[in-house]
């Protein structure tokens, strides 16, 4: 009877403990200012130079570099608070995490202390009960006897392993590309990079990957150059007309690329070898190679104009 | 009595598993350091020399690039420096020349401008004034050498002091597609 009338009691003490702990966790804390969440973040970053040491702490040059990272990318105002320590920790490692992160073995950082807790309160649960049943129960047999801790042990498991996984995910350190709002999608320099990638074997993909970049960036000179050099090369298989419409698109695309970035070789060097090869004005390719050689540029670009110059050139002078 | 036979089997047991790791794994051995760039994109790198010319690592896509980050008063810096000499004048011999950069780090521009005169190296000398190249890249200590693939992958990284013909076997090694 006595047990039956603390049952409430005990009841509205967990729901309130478990309340101010959800509040605690999610409460917002109001703005901050920018000078704050870099002292927060360089808190949580440690000195990859110095023993023990945080980046907000340290004055070793590489803690300095990182602080002014941080700063510039506070002030940028583009990535939140785990965002730019995940930044940091894909370019030094994890170890330079001071709070660990809430996944693989440093999990267990966050987990094990849950799981024992529960394990600790569902033993104390147990003797209590045992104690206060013993006399009543003394004739009960010992497979009766089990049932109980069975379960105990199972809701034990349950509710450490999970609340230990809550509280990872809650506190433990997010890994690159995990945010709390979810999945990133791929960014511009992963797709030109993808692109890249696919070019040679794969000029559909690659093409796609580029038309992606413009989707979200019309004006990137490397997806309009190479767009433009693969379609290229993609519509000489095909009949005149395509080909001609496809070289129309390459002139306005490279001169557009060139518009933008006039430094940028390789739109100079792909015009010169599409004008001469494709459109068979060897003068006007000529300039647009020269310009391209001027321009410096990557060895693989330099390769193609290079073999292609002196047969230009020839056919010029001729 | 059976709970130690129980405690020395599992002591066995851990001690056996200790000595398997020991004998499989085959060491640190290799030039190449951890990085959690390696076979990423690399990243962004914009900035001008210390000549005043516009450089973008994203421009030099197409070429094998070498950024080697280096200070003037550093003494591994300056060990490794004949290397990375006689490894430019042998990489312009070839058609697919890797292109070398060296990454100013925590150094002034004079310091710099008197080291190369004084001990040659004529490539270009990045400016990191304020290190979001070295923190990009995950440099905490130079010397570092990276390397990055014509399709802007990051391929290498060695910490500290490169020695004499080890940037012309990695990159061998790179080219033929054989390193990790």
């Amino acid at each position: 009877m006595k047990t039956t009338a603390r049952r409430p009691a005990w009841a509205f003490l967990l729901v309130v403990t478990v309340a101010l702990v959800v509040f605690g966790t999610v409460r917002d804390t109001g703005p901050r200012t920018q000078q704050d969440r870099i002292d927060t973040i360089t808190k949580r970053v440690a000195c990859p130079t110095c023993d023990g040491e945080s980046v907000y702490v340290s004055r070793a040059a590489a803690a300095q570099a990182i602080r002014a990272e941080v700063a510039r990318q506070v002030s940028d105002g583009l990535n939140s608070d785990d965002e730019i320590v995940a930044y940091i920790a894909d370019r030094f490692g994890g170890q330079v995490l001071l709070v660990p992160r809430g996944s693989g073995l440093d999990a267990l950082v966050w987990v094990l202390p849950v799981v024992v807790a529960v394990a600790l309160v569902g033993a104390l649960a147990m003797s209590f009960r045992r104690g206060s049943t013993s006399a009543s129960n003394a004739a009960v047999s010992t497979a009766n006897r089990r049932k109980p801790v069975a379960v105990t042990l199972a809701v034990v498991i349950v509710v450490g392993v999970g609340g230990g996984v809550l509280v990872a995910r809650q506190s433990g350190q997010r890994l690159p590309l995990q945010t709390a709002t979810g999945g990133i999608e791929d960014s511009t320099a992963s797709l030109l990079a993808q692109a890249r990638l696919a070019g040679p074997s794969d000029v559909k993909s690659a093409i796609d990957l580029y038309a992606r970049v413009l989707e979200t960036d019309p004006d990137n000179v490397e997806a309009l150059t190479y767009r433009a050099w693969l379609i290229m090369l993609s519509a000489r298989q095909f009949d005149e007309a395509l080909r001609q419409q496809a070289y129309a698109s390459t002139i306005a695309a490279l001169g557009r690329a060139i518009e933008l970035e006039p430094a940028y070789p390789d739109a100079m060097c792909f015009l010169g070898i599409v004008v001469y090869r494709d459109g068979g004005d060897a003068a006007a390719a000529k300039e647009f190679l020269d310009r391209c050689l001027e321009r410096d540029p990557p060895a693989e670009v330099r390769g193609m104009v290079e073999s292609l110059a002196a047969e230009v050139a020839a056919e010029v002078g001729g | 009595m059976k709970t130690a036979r129980v405690a020395a089997l599992a002591t066995g047991i851990v001690f056996a598993a200790l000595v398997v790791v020991f004998v499989v794994s085959d060491g640190d051995t290799d030039v190449g350091a951890r990085s959690p760039l390696l076979g990423q994109p690399a990243p962004a790198v914009a900035t001008s020399t210390i000549d005043g010319a516009r450089f973008e690592l994203t421009r030099r896509k197409g070429s094998w690039v070498v950024l080697n980050f280096f200070n003037s008063t550093c003494v591994p810096c300056i060990a490794e420096h004949p290397s990375l000499v006689r490894f430019v004048a042998d990489e312009r011999s070839r058609t697919d020349a890797a292109e070398f950069y060296t990454v100013v780090n925590d150094d002034v521009d004079g310091a710099v401008r008197d080291f190369f005169a004084a001990n040659g190296g004529d490539w270009p000398k990045l400016r990191d004034d304020d290190g979001a190249i070295a923190v990009g890249f995950g440099v905490a200590k130079v010397p570092e050498t990276w390397i990055i693939d014509p399709n802007g992958f990051v391929r290498l990284r060695i910490m500290g002091a490169v020695g004499d013909g080890v940037l012309e076997a990695q990159m061998a090694r790179l080219r033929e597609g054989t390193a990790p």
